[in-house]
This record gives structure tokens, C-alpha cells and sequence, in this order.
């Protein structure tokens, strides 16, 4: 019995401690190192910052790089995408086409109506000049984190917090600046809790993002009146976006309130941030 | 000159390991995300590596590589850097132990290194506020347990060619 303990114990300090050959560090050393990093990882002090920041750029130049020849092939695929759907793209826009002829002259009525009613409120109108655009450098989706890298960063006066538009449609938000890049997190991943109103409804409710699948509102009243196709807007509740940047639309599936957004995740090359509240910023 | 060739395609052979750990670092493949499943490659490459032939997968190499794998992935440093390490200590652990080198050996011991490593990836992640996917992380680990054969025989066909 002894023996075979002793057997054990030698095995595993032969695994953890002992330096194999042509091996620099014990994999013991190593997962202690990996620890530290991760409690260092919690530290937040401005030197540590300048050292993160300086990294991950580095390293996201580097997997620019790397992602070079897969990306052309993503593209060259795409590209054969396109020309196999050709004829059903075509009838697809040809009926859409038909249908925004129909609504056009709806939307000049509304139009219209619209700018009346904001000078009758006095509301002040957004300056376009508030967004900056930039472009998508890395889109590496984790299965736990929704995000992509972004091409500008403290050197542009990008803060944490800042809303991202594709568009003028609401799409994240940005969870890490660095020198020359930012990380954007997206609506739909595990950790994005957005403030929205509904239209015409107006219930307030919290944008709950699922990963792969469609965002949900969620802490709805319980005598809500929501229905398919209502919209969906950032709320502005808690200063941290400007209200009113389009989100989504409704749609009920097994009473489920699924969200689905007006930009498609997966398409998206340039972004517009949205600098407003830059005080506010987290 | 056929004496030149054989040492630079001996080469080659041998950093493969490596330049593959680092490419899908960098890439972003160290999970393949297929539709219905998702392979965890980066698992199997350090457990086949460090289990066969460890002098070909430095431990540094795989902290760095695991380190590279979380910038990119936007997770807190040191998450999967601690995981790859796990895998690659119960890879050791299981070369020390182990006499003979057979298929299923090795992925019977791929269950117990798979099941802590994502286990201290789902602590890691939990204690650092983020929100973890149980069902993904579990059809994951049982996709990569799956696949660990098909890797199993290339990784194998690359050791034969760098050992004749």
C-alpha cells in the first residue's frame, strides 16, 4: 500500500515539478504563473494598464497577420455564396423593392409629421459629428464571448461604455480600450445587459443577450402588451447611452419576447461610435 | 544535398507542433465552431503533444500560446493558459504512469484531463464575472472527447515522419 502511494507521489512530482528535457520551466511553475496572472488580471492600476494595453495591441496586430490567408478564403467563399444565390437574391430584392415603393409615400407623411412634432417639443436633434467611424480589425467570436477588435482606441478618445452603431442601428458596446484598438461587445453575447423601450408598447425592459441565439427582453411588466414587430430602442436609463438608437424588432416565439436586430452580427465591417455622454463613460 | 533535404523536411516536421499551437492561437481556431458542435483543438493538440513526444511542446510554449489564445479571445489573462496547463499536467502525469502507448489509453486518460481542465476554465471564468454557457462548454467537451481519435491519427502520421 505504501508503495504504491510512494509510486503516485513520485509520479506526480516527476510530472509537475520535474523540468522534462529540453523543457525551460515545471509545469508546476507555470500554473502557478497562470494564477498569478489571473489575480494581476484584477488589479487595476494605470502602469499595468499602459503594459495590457501595449500586449494586446501587439498581439492583435500579430493575429491580424496570421488571419491574413484564412480571411481571403472566408472571402473567396462568400464571393461563390453570392453568385450561387444570385437568381433568388434577385427576386428577394426585386419584391422588397415593390414593397418600400408602396411605403415611401407613407414615410414622407411621417417624415414630415415627425419634424413638426420635434419643433413643437424643441427636442434637439443628435449632430451626426458625435459619431466616429471605425473599422473591424478582428472578429474572432469565442463561444462565451460575442466580440470583435476594433481599429481605433485611446489614441481617438474611445472610452468604456460607448454605444457602437452599424449604422444608425444600436449593435454593443465597448468593453476595452486600448492604445489603437478597442474591443466592441455585442448585443447578443452572455454578458450584455441593455436598458430598451419598446415602440409603440413603451415598457421598459433589459436587451438580454444568449450568445448564438436572439437577444430577449427581459424584467418586462407583467401586464405588458407586446407583439410582433413592435421596435425596440435604447431607453437611455442609467446615462449610459443616448436614447432613441434603433435596436431591433419583437418577435414572440413560444412566449419567449426574442429581439431580432435590425444589423446582421456577422456582417459587419465598419462601425460608428457613438461619443455622446463621454463624461458618463465608465 | 538529399542529406540537406532530409534534415530540413526532419525540421519542419519537428516545429510543426508549434507553429500549429501558435497559428491557432493566433487564429482564433483553437475552437472550431461548427453548427451543431464545437471542437476544442487547442485540448487535443497539448495532450497528444506532451503525452508523445514533450520535447517538441514546451510548457512555456504552451502558457504563451494559451496567454495569446485569451487576448484574442477577450477573456481574462491566464483562463485558458491555466486549462492548456492542466491538460498538459495530466498529460504528463499520465506518461509517467503509463507503460504502453496505445488509441485507447490515451483517450481513456483524455476524460479525467478534459473534465478538470474545463473545469478550471469554468472556475476561472465564473470568479471573473463571466457568464458561461454550461450546456456549449458541456457538448463541447463531449465533441473533443469524440474527435480526439481523427486528431489522434494525424498528429501520429507527423510523429512517423519525423522520426524516419
Amino acid at each position: 500500500m505504501d508503495t504504491s502511494r510512494e509510486d503516485v507521489g513520485i509520479a506526480i512530482r516527476s510530472a509537475f515539478l520535474a523540468k522534462g528535457s529540453k523543457q525551460k520551466f515545471s509545469l508546476f511553475a507555470l500554473i502557478v504563473l497562470s494564477i498569478i496572472f489571473l489575480f494581476v488580471e484584477t488589479i487595476e492600476t494605470k502602469p499595468l494598464n499602459y503594459f495590457r494595453s501595449f500586449i494586446k495591441d501587439v498581439i492583435y496586430r500579430g493575429a491580424l497577420v496570421v488571419s491574413t490567408p484564412s480571411k481571403s478564403i472566408n472571402n473567396f467563399t462568400d464571393f461563390v455564396k453570392e453568385h450561387v444565390h444570385l437568381y433568388d437574391d434577385y427576386n428577394k430584392l426585386k419584391k422588397e423593392n415593390d414593397d418600400l415603393k408602396n411605403k415611401i409615400s407613407e414615410t414622407d407623411f411621417l417624415e414630415l409629421e415627425n419634424s413638426q412634432l420635434r419643433k413643437l417639443i424643441e427636442e434637439q436633434i443628435s449632430s451626426s459629428s458625435n459619431l466616429m467611424s471605425a473599422r473591424v480589425m478582428l472578429d474572432k467570436q469565442s463561444l462565451y464571448l460575442n466580440s470583435f477588435i476594433i481599429n481605433i482606441g485611446g489614441n481617438k478618445n474611445i472610452k468604456n461604455g460607448m454605444a457602437v452603431l452599424d449604422g444608425k442601428n444600436f449593435i454593443g458596446r465597448i468593453v476595452d480600450v486600448n492604445f489603437f484598438s478597442s474591443r466592441v461587445l455585442l448585443v447578443s453575447d452572455l454578458n450584455s445587459k441593455i436598458p430598451v423601450i419598446t415602440e409603440p408598447s413603451a415598457h421598459h425592459a433589459i436587451l438580454n443577450g444568449h450568445g448564438k441565439n436572439e437577444p430577449t427582453l427581459e424584467y418586462l411588466p407583467e401586464n405588458h402588451n407586446i407583439q410582433n414587430g413592435d421596435k425596440v430602442y435604447t431607453s437611455g436609463k442609467g446615462g449610459i447611452f443616448s436614447p432613441g438608437i434603433p435596436v431591433g424588432e419583437v418577435k414572440i416565439e413560444n412566449n419567449i419576447i426574442k429581439v431580432l436586430l435590425f444589423s446582421d452580427l456577422s456582417q459587419i465591417t465598419f462601425i460608428n461610435i457613438n461619443l455622446e455622454n463621454l463624461d458618463k463613460g465608465k | 544535398m538529399a542529406y540537406i533535404y532530409k534534415q530540413i523536411r526532419f525540421k519542419f516536421f519537428e516545429l510543426l507542433p508549434l507553429l500549429l499551437l501558435f497559428f491557432i492561437s493566433l487564429n482564433g481556431n483553437s475552437i472550431i465552431d461548427l453548427k451543431y458542435f464545437s471542437i476544442n483543438v487547442h485540448y487535443i493538440l497539448v495532450y497528444y503533444w506532451v503525452l508523445r513526444k514533450p520535447q517538441m511542446l514546451g510548457y512555456g510554449f504552451i502558457f504563451l500560446s494559451g496567454i495569446i489564445n485569451d487576448i484574442v479571445f477577450g477573456l481574462p489573462l491566464g483562463v485558458n493558459a491555466l486549462s492548456l496547463l492542466i491538460i498538459a499536467a495530466v498529460a504528463a502525469y499520465a506518461r509517467v504512469v503509463t507503460v504502453r502507448i496505445t488509441l485507447i489509453n490515451d483517450w481513456i486518460s483524455f476524460i479525467p484531463a478534459l473534465l478538470i481542465a474545463n473545469f478550471i476554465y469554468f472556475l476561472s471564468l465564473y470568479f471573473s464575472n463571466y457568464s458561461v454557457d454550461y450546456l456549449f462548454l458541456f457538448k463541447n467537451s463531449v465533441v473533443t472527447f469524440i474527435f480526439y481519435p481523427v486528431l489522434w491519427g494525424i498528429f501520429s502520421l507527423i510523429l512517423n515522419l519525423t522520426k524516419s
